[in-house]
């Protein structure tokens, strides 16, 4: 589905990725691990194209992108939705408005025709019920933290992407919150068939749900595998993720 | 700086292409250009009334003295449509409506709301760029336009009080002064003011990085190359306004004298 | 419904005027009281004034210019005679056009700039951790602002009208054919010490109000892109407003002294 080979980005001096080789298929949950400022995020952004590689090749279902024009991308963006680590909603529109927005501007619905679409997708993230109608004349701003995540969430899935990238979706939650996003990250991938690839620093997160577990460390790979190879791994950074998670488990 | 100028033009040229080749939504259009006027309107009225009444003070100081105070309408009326109103109301305006594009866009930009867009697959530049570029060209030139008419109000409003002039002998002398070649003159600086303001606030609000200060950062830029540009403008659009005023007179005086 | 309307639209606005007074009499009270924060000053000093200080210089010397410029197209077209252009420009700089242009720039650049930043510093809760730190907002970001604003104000009035002065002695010599003797008689009559100091205090009252209303609107900012962007221009309007009116009272009141 995905592949990335001997992916190379450069800021200026500082060269972020250092030749990343990884193939996904389709209908896995991978996890890319690391900590803060290995170009996690990057390589996300370089995958739909909002940054340009500097070397190396991405191929996405069998297309080439690397070089592509930016008008080439935006179908191939449609089928890779993307969450944004701070929500990034649309702050001028609705919470009904931002879910359709990509239906609206795709299909040319108007907002009323895109609206039993929209309330799917925010029942699929758990905002159904009664409140919906009060909650999508909502702003952004007028919106728990927590409920903007899902919101974006709904954004994204609502123009029916095959893969679903999501930038430190937990990062700034509450455990409960989290533990609810994670679920939901499981459940949707699996409703919808798919791909998922979440860029995190929560390695008890990737253990409950990844199909794969990728580590990496100043712009490479160091580790990778499944979970259980994983937590076999003797890779100094991992164990002091696998730690750090058991600390918190034992606490808990 | 040099770098920036050309940059700016590029994103100019593919805010073009991107118009020509998919269009732009004609109702985002109007909700643009309706909240740019209607937000700049005190601002701009204020500013055309202000710069007509210093105009009339001006001429009055001069004029009295010859007795001609009867054609002080026309004097300043005509000084203040062909130059001085649009250069000083330009730089009202652009503190107003570049300020305010550059921090919205510089907003979106820094919260990732741009890159949202264009990861549902949507263009920026199509769905925010450029309503935006028309809404500003479309509501500056007006407004300036309606600045210049309320610089009317103001010289006769000073006219009264300052010079003691009758209204009515101020206005009636309006027409024997200004001619077509003023209005004209006015309103192609109007025209080209509203299309460097525009390029330049949507150029430094979506190209702005780094956190709320990068947004400070390109409101204060903006308002810095606005101005600069502003000036340079002008003296290019009065270059080639009296040249083209000239070239069409001596047509039309040699047309005469056949 | 309409008598309601502009009932609630007169009742906002009386909210908003006691709002922004209590707001401008609790910072001038914070200003006054020591200690003063020096070096906060002297950074504010250096943002408003220094930075943009040439660029605002030239943008008002092209204005002053360009007013130059008509004003002896029209007297040489109505009276075959412009020789007292250049006398009574240079008091037009010196009364109006020099403090209130300077002042319309900085607001524009430095006003809009302010507001963004605070407006930032709002939504990103930035002004509630200085709060939790024990720093009350109003004394520790806008009284020095103030400070800074009134202190730039006028040097930079200052400046500006005598660079001005200069470049409408440059335009007269060249365009007008006088000379720089002749400019200098002409005008020495309007260019006394108490002219300057004039300038200097329209200044100092323009400078004084840009921050006060940028931190005002910047402290109040709504969440979100179009909040700071509408922090921006509601600082910028009511700032220019504000400072056309105050320029209208000054020019009154010293009217009386001339």
């Amino acid at each position: 589905m995905i592949e990335f080979e001997g992916l190379v980005k450069k800021f200026g001096e500082r060269t972020v990725l250092k030749g990343i080789d990884l193939k996904i298929s389709a209908g896995e949950i991978v996890f890319i691990l690391g900590t803060s400022g290995t170009g996690k995020s990057v390589l996300l952004k370089t995958l739909v194209g909002l940054l340009r590689a500097d070397a190396g090749r991405i191929r996405i279902g069998g297309i080439d992108v690397t070089d592509i024009s930016e008008e080439d991308y935006l179908p191939i963006r449609r089928r890779c939705g993307m969450v944004f680590q701070h929500p990034a909603l649309f702050d001028s529109l609705t919470v009904l408005e931002n879910v359709a927005y990509g239906l609206m501007k795709h299909e040319r619905l108007s907002l009323d025709q895109a609206r039993p679409r929209a309330h799917e997708c925010l029942e699929m993230v758990g905002l159904g019920g009664q409140d919906l109608e009060s909650l999508e004349t909502k702003l952004p701003t007028q919106i728990s933290y927590g409920m903007q995540k899902r919101v974006s969430l709904a954004r994204t899935v609502a123009v029916g992407p095959e893969v679903l990238l999501f930038d430190e979706p937990t990062t700034g939650l509450d455990p409960v919150t989290t533990k609810q996003i994670n679920r939901l990250i499981q459940e949707l991938s699996r409703k919808l068939k798919t791909t998922a690839i979440v860029v995190s620093h929560d390695m008890d997160c990737a253990l409950e749900i990844a199909d794969r577990i990728v580590v990496l460390d100043q712009g490479l790979i160091v580790a990778q595998g499944s979970v259980a190879e994983i937590l076999r791994s003797t890779h100094p950074l991992v164990v002091d993720f696998l730690v750090e998670a058991k600390a918190r488990e034992v606490t808990a | 700086m040099i770098a920036d100028i050309g940059r700016c033009f590029l994103f100019c040229l593919e805010a073009m292409d991107v118009l020509r080749r998919k269009g732009v939504s004609r109702r985002e259009v109007f909700h643009q250009i309706w909240r740019v006027t209607i937000q700049s309107l005190p601002t701009t009225a204020m500013a055309g009334f202000f710069v007509g009444a210093i105009m009339t003070v001006q001429f009055t100081m001069q004029v009295e003295m010859y007795g001609a105070l009867g054609y002080l309408g026309g004097l300043s009326t005509s000084a203040t449509v062909r130059q001085v109103g649009p250069l000083l109301i330009a730089f009202m305006l652009s503190g107003k409506v570049g300020a305010y594009t550059a921090a919205e866009l510089g907003t979106m930009r820094v919260t990732e709301q741009i890159d949202a867009i264009r990861c549902l697959g949507a263009n920026p530049f199509q769905e925010l760029i450029l309503p935006r570029m028309i809404a500003i060209i479309v509501s500056s030139f007006a407004l300036l336009a309606a600045g210049l008419l309320m610089s009317i109000a103001g010289g006769v409003t000073l006219g009264i009080f300052f010079s003691g002039i009758n209204p009515d002998e101020y206005l009636r002398h309006i027409p024997t002064i200004v001619g077509w070649p003023s209005i004209a003159t006015g309103l192609f600086k109007c025209i080209a003011f509203a299309i460097v303001l525009a390029a330049i606030c949507t150029y430094k609000g979506y190209t702005a990085t780094g956190g709320a200060r990068g947004v400070g950062r390109a409101v204060v830029q903006t308002a810095v190359a606005t101005m600069v540009s502003l000036v340079v403008a002008d003296w290019c659009t009065s270059l080639i306004a009296d040249a083209i005023v000239e070239v069409s007179l001596s047509v039309f005086k040699s047309g005469a004298a056949l | 419904m309409m008598g309601g309307r502009t009932l609630n639209l007169a009742t906002g606005l009386l909210v908003k005027t006691l709002d922004f007074s209590s707001f401008a009499a609790q910072s001038w009270f914070a200003a006054v009281r020591p200690p003063f924060r020096l070096r906060d000053i002297v950074r504010q000093i250096h943002f408003i004034a220094v930075e943009g200080l040439w660029i605002i210089v030239l943008c008002v010397c092209a204005a002053a210019m360009v007013t130059i410029l008509e004003a002896s197209f029209h007297m040489r077209l109505l009276i075959q005679n412009d020789a007292m252009v250049p006398g009574f420009a240079a008091m037009l700089i010196l009364r109006e056009l020099g403090a209130v242009v300077m002042a319309l720039l900085v607001t524009s650049r430095a006003g809009a700039g302010m507001a963004a930043e605070v407006a930032s510093m709002k939504i990103t809760e930035q002004i509630d951790a200085l709060r939790m730190l024990g720093l009350e907002p109003i004394r520790f970001l806008v009284a020095p602002r103030l400070i800074a604003g009134i202190i730039a104000g006028a040097t930079m009035s200052l400046i500006a009208n005598c660079v001005c002065l200069i470049a409408a002695m440059g335009v007269s010599i060249l365009k007008l054919g006088s000379t720089a003797g002749l400019f200098m008689s002409m005008s020495r009559p309007f260019v006394t010490g108490q002219d300057l100091c004039f300038a200097m205090i329209k200044g100092a009252a323009f400078g004084a109000v840009i921050p006060l209303f940028a931190c005002y609107w910047g402290l109040r900012s709504r969440a979100g892109a179009e909040g700071v962007g509408l922090a921006t221009t509601n600082a910028v309007v009511s700032t220019s407003i504000a400072i056309i009116i105050i320029d209208f009272i000054l020019s009154y009141l010293f009217s009386y002294f001339y």
